[in-house]
């Protein structure tokens, strides 16, 4: 059964070092046989969460935009790569955007226990975190994870890897960053190989 | 001469748990006759993200035109600033991560331009607060919203040692605030501890 990737790039600036990064994933995953789609947020038309926790009763949300038809696509789909550049030390406000919105999956999971990953499900679903940050600091990123985490969690997917470069206002981007765009494509492979042999081992 | 403070209610829902913290707050400020008091609601400012292009380290002005157009100037004047904000999925919800990242503005200024943020004569003269309330009951939930308030913060000319803090996690239905033993007095206290500073600093 063929492997299916999305990526997903959090950034306003189109083509800039973090989509490029995501793409060298992608392309990585390509070549292991996976069928690829990038979803770029700054086209999509979502609004942020409205807290009105309208969920919490029905496990629906009562916002149905383009957010929602994301998370049905991720939720049919076998990896997804998170991808945003580090802005004010966090994730995009596009990407803060989409994963508040998975409150509902929550919800649902925690609330109205109508939803339930089980581990099976969640090791064959990788989700790996993609982002690049102009800042050289070792704990740039850190406060990035629990909301990437707070994410997989959602979805029922694996926090599986990060592909994070910092420092890139130095290095002058990605495509002079020694070693980013190897490691993106590589895991990109890897992550479809990977799958690939626990559904084998599963059917 | 008044003291201006400018308060930012990050939080879609209007009137929730970190909006009443604010709001107490803020009550507690208006004792101070001297004390003028701006609140903006997050959800009505009109504020995009920051689109990334960087202009501003050029132009020093941001090439978008909408609600920061005004913000930007009140927030160069005011004294204090507070912002507060609920946690979603352990960060700050996108509403105020979309004012912290628009005012790269200010960091192109200081740190790139090398221009200032405000006049030499008020440096040493602004407070931040920051107000949050979480439904989880964690007390690492609050952890990775700071880096990203410190970032606004810093680029606004307002020093750590200069930002208070006032966390309230456990709260998530609208009104559980209420319910909480100590955070009415806890934001009251704040809020006339950040007064009695800011006139101690502005000299009155």
């Amino acid at each position: 059964m063929e492997i299916k990737v999305v990526g997903i790039s959090g950034s306003p600036h189109r083509h800039g070092n973090t989509e490029t990064l995501l793409d060298s994933f992608l392309d990585g995953a390509k070549t292991a046989g996976a069928s690829v789609e990038k979803v770029v947020l700054r086209d999509l038309d979502y609004t942020p969460c409205r807290g009105c926790n309208a969920c919490h009763k029905t496990g629906d949300c009562i916002v149905q935009d383009d957010a929602i038809t994301l998370f049905d696509k991720i939720l049919k789909t076998d990896a997804i790569a998170v991808a945003s550049p580090i802005y004010s030390m966090g994730i995009t406000a596009e990407l803060k955007g989409l994963i508040d919105r998975g409150q509902y999956l929550w919800a649902r999971k925690f609330i109205l226990k109508t939803l339930f990953f089980p581990n099976e499900h969640i090791i064959q679903h990788k989700g790996v975190f993609i982002s690049t940050a102009g800042l050289s600091w070792d704990n740039v990123f850190d406060a990035a994870f629990p909301a990437i985490t707070a994410f997989f969690n959602g979805v029922g997917f694996e926090y599986y890897d990060n592909i994070i470069a910092n420092n890139m206002d130095a290095y002058e981007g990605i495509h002079r960053h020694p070693t980013a765009l190897k490691e993106a494509f590589e895991k990109g492979q890897k992550v479809v190989a990977v799958l690939e042999k626990l559904k084998a081992r599963i059917s | 001469m008044p003291i201006k403070v400018l308060a930012f209610a990050g939080s879609p829902r209007r009137n929730g748990n970190s909006e009443t913290l604010l709001d107490w707050m803020l009550g507690a400020m208006t004792a101070d006759q001297d004390v003028v008091i701006e609140k903006i609601a997050l959800t009505d400012a009109n504020i995009n993200p920051c689109k990334g292009c960087n202009a501003c380290e050029k132009l020093n002005k941001c090439v978008q035109r909408d609600g920061m157009d005004i913000y930007h100037d009140k927030i160069v004047e005011a004294d204090v600033i507070l912002l507060s904000s609920p946690i979603y999925c352990m960060g700050i919800a996108s509403q105020p991560k979309a004012l912290i990242d628009r005012a790269q503005v200010f960091r192109s200024r200081k740190y790139v331009l090398k221009l200032p943020v405000v006049p030499p004569e008020r440096k040493g003269k602004r407070l931040g607060v920051f107000v949050a309330s979480a439904g989880q009951n964690w007390d690492h939930v609050f952890e990775a919203a700071i880096p990203s308030v410190k970032c606004f913060y810093h680029v606004i000319d307002i020093n750590d040692a200069d930002i208070s803090y006032l966390m309230i996690n456990g709260v998530d239905e609208k009104g559980a605030i209420e319910h909480h033993p100590t955070a009415k007095n806890d934001a009251e206290k704040l809020g006339k501890t950040v007064i009695a500073e800011i006139r101690k600093r502005l000299g009155l």
